[in-house]
Order: C-alpha cells, then structure tokens, then sequence
C-alpha cells in the first residue's frame, strides 16, 4: 500500500508524458503552481497539533510562514483520458515535497442524457463544496470548515469512483441528477487524529506519505505517528451517494461513506478505525449575489482502546465507538468581482453514546470571518480571523489546563499564481 | 418592420425569448441565401457560455471560441445537431454548420454546470427579446407566422404560431407564454463554486 502511494502519482504523470504527445489538439499539459505566506498571529495555551499537541490551529505561534506551495498538473492522454496530480511542498515536521492527489479521469462523450464517469487513484471524493479551487483549495475562507478540515486530513480513498450524470430534458435541462459509487482501498485509520485530536480548523492537506504525529492521548492503541491512508484489514470501503443541481443556482448532496475498517486490525503500525458517516451537503446562489454554503456530517468511529505496540490485544482490549458530528453554515459575497467577504459558523463534538460518559468529549463552535482582494490573476491576498472555542474533559485530567479553551488566530496572506500555458 | 412584445400570464415582459418570423407569402418564403453561409459566435467564458441562448438561421456556421484559461469540451447530442469539440482553448476548431432547424442543448464534458442553447430557426427573421420583453424584426412586407421560444418554458406552454400582417406601415404583436416558467439564467459570474476540477 506504501509503495503503491508512492509511486501512483510518478506512474500517473509519466504516463501522461509518454501518451500526450500521441494526442492531436489543444494543450496537452497544464500546470499550475501556486505559493501562499504570511504572517500568522495565534492566541492558545494549547501545543499546535503539527508538533503532536491538542491545538485545533495549524499555528499556534506568531510569526511569518510559508501556508502553502503547491503544483497542480492536468494532463491528457487522450480528448476523454485525463491525469491530474497535485504535489505539496511544506516546511512542517513531515516536511518536503509530497502528494496530496493522482488520480485518472475518464470521461466519455455522452451519447444521450447520461453522462459516465469513471475516476481512478487517490482523490477527494466530492463531498466538500467549500474547496472548489486549484490544489482543493477554498476561495471563500483560508482555514476550511472543521468537516472539510478533517476531509482533507483523514479522507483520501484510493480507489475508483463510477458517477452517473443524467440531465432532465427540455425546459429542465437545468436540473441534472448524479449518482455516484466509490469502492476503495487504504484509508483505514481515519478517525484516529479526529478522536485524538478532535476537530480542527486549517488548511493543511495531507499528503499521501505523510507521517502525522498525534497528541499523546493515554492509550496503548496510540500509534507512533499516524498514515491515514493507509490499508489494515485488506477490506476495501465504499461511498455512495446522489446529488441534484439546478444550473448554477442550487445543489444537494448527500453521501455515505464507511471505510469498513476492522478495529482489531494493526499493520505496519497503523491501527484500522471502523468509521462511517452520513454526510450532507446544500448550496444555494441567494439574491443580491450572496452565496451559502452548508455542510453536514455524522458519524461514528470504532476503535480498540488497549493493545501492545506491535498489535498484540490487552485482555482489557475493548471497542469503543464514539460518535462525531460537525455542520457549518458560510455566506459569501463578492464586491466588484476582485473583493471578497466570508462568514462562516461552525459547531462540531465527539461523544460517547454508550456508558463512559463524557471524558473524552470534544465540543465546541468557531467564527471565521474572511476578506480577500485578487488585484490581478497572479497576486491576491487577505486577512482572515478565526475563533475556536471548545470544551474537553480530558484538558483538565490529563493536561492540568482548564476545560474550557478559546483559540484565536489572524492571518494574513499573499498568495501568487502561475499557470502554464498562461490565458490567451 | 415587426414589432413583437413577448409578456407572461402576469403580463410582465420577458426578456432573453428567442422570436422568429416566417412568411406566409411564397415570394419570401425561406431559400438558400447566395453567397457565404451566415456566421456567429458562441463563446465560453468564466465558465459559461455566452451568449446562454444563440438564435441562428438554418445553414449558420457557429464558432465555439474558449475565452477561458482551462479546456473545454463542448458537445451536443441533440438530433438537430450532434457534435463535439475535443478538449480546446481559444478558437482552434473550424465553425461547425447548423443544418437543421431544432433546439440544441450544449454541454461541456468537463465542466458539468456550462449549459447552452443554440435555437435553429428556418427563416432570416429572427431576435432576442430585450430587458422590456420587445423584440425589433426587419421583414418585408407580407404575411408572417411568428413564433417564440424559451429554454424556460415547459413545450406544452410554448405558444403555437401568431399570424401577423406587415403592411408598408411598422406593425406591432404581442405573443404571451403562459404556464409556469423557470427562473431566468443567471448571467455574470457567481460566488459560489459550481465545479469539481
């Protein structure tokens, strides 16, 4: 599973070097790379969860950063055969230049009404409508929901995505339906940051071999540094859903996700999380140019709670299944095209549904408020502030630190572009 | 000249209607015009097509100019006119003829929410309602079937033919498309994201 991680997205782009060449029209490659930093103003007693502490923010330090460098690469093996490769370079502990996606897209020209689509290698599955922009990034805010946050964290399965297009006739041809099934492999460890952490707000994506360190919660199951996407069980997951737009005015989504994790598995270090979650998703052009977007999410993940580290069960062993829920409601409007302002509320918790009662809870809610300017298509830049306050037992039991926590971040970004070909 | 006021069952004017006369008298009747076949553009920008709606006559040579920094893929599967321009930028495809008279639906196989109509129409008379619902023809004197077409409308409303008489004087109708209609196509550029990449 590593190995394959590793070398897809090199596979991916070699083959589109090879066979494009052989490809009649147009622009065969596509690049775009992009770089973000700034400077960075945090207020927390908590360690950032980068450095394996509790911080739900990225930066929990003042001081400049470089956010993000990234390349994006669109090739095309032939008019309906696509790649598309996105690398990430970051500067944090498991730093230098990774993956985030690499993934085949095929794309027949429909004959009728339906339209078929066929995906295959790691990718987003397209649950989160706030990150529409180059490299899954969000043009709305600079730290994403904490749904799409942990999306972005834990959710990348490998695998191949079917999707079925269908737009309604004549005077409906606004309206269009969608269907779509994924059957994947890896991705079994997710929910081990979301429980142990709890929910963030940021914007890192991880990589496809990333090694993420992880706060140091009290339990055996604790692995020395988590990969999410990673295969425990060799039981492959699915997700499954369908959606309804109405031309570019309205769009519900709803999905199923469940990575069919074993909870007893343990491979190569990583334990597997059984995690599913229903996942919903509206937006909606309002008048006067204003835009809403809504997330929904609800889950449960299983877990082992005591084990040796080399995967050996405690005769304490047992499942736990804990419960996480997150939604957030965003509003945008952009001013004379190049402005743009953002509000968005998040409320997110893990519970317990059975027993133990609340010790390791996480609750809480988070502002986001967001003004960007884009002067030219090259530069753009913003401020951003983001509020998190939260309520989790475990602070004062384990932590010596209140229950209650407030996190304050300001942010202010330059960002600049480049794409190759440039526009015409 | 042909005056023609397109209205809901409200009375309200709409804008954007296709309207399109056709003479009932033989000596105009609709043929094959000498010379160079007629030309128009349909271009694609942020996303979307421009103009959402393009009226031409039988026998017009459409260019599908991409004025975007990224490729499109536009096609048609509608009898009136099946096509498609593999993955382009700028204006690299030679025009593509409109042969039949009908409603053609366009699409772009990468970006699922452009969306597009090309109403082919079998005569020279032709125009788009503007913001106060009115449409101006230049036709000749003589007799007319004239006709109006909306993508939002569903077909049962769309009004059956209006015979109209043009006499050395400007005449004037009205044509109303009843039933419910779709909201109109929001034009410009949106604030929200509307595709996956």
């Amino acid at each position: 599973m590593g190995t394959l991680l590793e070398r897809l997205p090199l596979a991916l782009l070699l083959a589109a070097a090879v066979a494009a060449p052989v490809s009649a029209e147009g622009d065969r490659h596509e690049f775009h790379v992009d770089a973000s930093a700034g400077y960075v103003s945090a207020s927390t007693d908590l360690t950032t969860w980068t450095e394996g502490g509790f911080s739900k923010l990225r930066y929990a330090d003042d001081g400049f950063e470089l956010f993000r460098l990234f390349g994006e690469y669109h090739g095309r093996i032939s008019p309906t055969l696509r790649v598309h490769v996105v690398a990430d370079y970051l500067e944090d502990a498991s730093g230098g230049l990774d993956f985030t996606e690499a993934a085949l897209d095929w794309r027949p020209i429909p004959r009728s009404r339906n339209q078929h689509q066929l995906r295959f290698g790691a990718f987003y599955p397209g649950f989160s409508l706030e990150n529409g922009d180059r490299g899954w990034q969000s043009p709305f805010t600079y730290s994403y929901s904490a749904i799409n946050t942990w999306i972005g964290e834990e959710i990348r399965p490998f695998g191949a995505e079917w999707s079925l297009r269908r737009r309604l006739q004549g005077h409906r041809s606004a309206h269009e339906l969608r269907a779509f099934a994924s059957a994947f492999y890896g991705n079994d460890p997710a929910g081990t940051l979301l429980f142990w952490r709890g929910w963030s707000l940021h914007d890192r994506q991880t990589r496809l071999n990333d090694e993420l360190d992880i706060p140091p919660m009290p339990y055996q199951t604790r692995p020395q540094h988590l990969e999410p996407f990673m295969e425990t069980d060799h039981r492959p997951g699915f997700y499954a859903g369908g959606e309804w737009r109405y031309a570019r005015r309205a769009l519900v989504q709803f999905a199923r996700y469940d990575n069919r994790a074993d909870p007893y598995s343990f491979s190569n270090g990583q334990w597997g999380w059984g995690t599913d979650f229903s996942h919903l998703a509206v937006q909606v052009e309002l008048p006067g140019g204003v835009g809403l977007i809504t997330q929904w999410m609800d889950g449960t993940t299983e877990w082992l709670t005591a084990a040796l580290p080399n995967g050996t069960r405690l005769p304490m062993s047992q499942y736990a299944q804990d419960r996480f829920e997150s939604q957030f409601l965003l509003l945008t409007r952009q001013f004379a095209a190049k402005h743009r302002v953002a509000v968005r509320y998040d409320t997110f918790s893990i519970e317990r549904p059975a027993a133990v009662p609340v010790l390791y809870s996480d609750d809480g809610d988070a502002w986001t408020l967001s003004y960007r300017i884009e002067p030219t298509e090259r530069f753009s830049g913003g401020v951003e502030w983001l509020r998190i306050d939260t309520h989790r037992d475990v602070w004062p039991l384990f932590y010596n630190l209140p229950p209650d926590q407030t996190e304050d971040q300001l942010r202010v970004q330059f960002s600049y572009r480049l794409a190759a070909p440039s526009r015409r | 000249m042909l005056e023609i006021g397109v209205v809901d069952d409200q009375g309200k004017p709409i804008a954007d209607v296709a309207v399109y006369a056709t003479s009932r008298s033989a000596a105009h009747a609709a043929s094959p015009a000498a010379g160079p076949a007629p030309r128009a553009s349909m271009d694609q920008q942020d996303h979307q097509f421009v103009p959402h709606m393009l009226v031409v006559q039988v026998g017009t040579e459409v260019t599908f100019p991409n004025s975007d920094d990224v490729s499109h893929h536009v096609y048609s599967f509608s009898p009136a006119k099946t096509f498609e321009l593999g993955l382009y930028k700028g204006n690299q495809y030679p025009p593509v003829e409109f042969d039949q008279s009908g409603i053609v639906v366009l699409g772009c196989n990468i970006h699922d929410s452009m969306l597009g109509y090309i109403r082919v129409v079998d005569t020279p008379y032709f125009a788009v309602t503007n913001e106060k619902g009115v449409a101006r023809l230049e036709v000749p004197a003589g007799d007319y079937a004239v006709e109006a077409w909306t993508p939002r409308a569903r077909p049962q409303d769309t009004p059956a033919a209006h015979d109209v008489s043009v006499g050395a004087a400007a005449a004037e109708a009205q044509i109303r498309i009843g039933g419910r209609l779709a909201p109109p196509h929001a034009h410009g550029h949106s604030s929200l994201s509307w595709e996956r990449y």
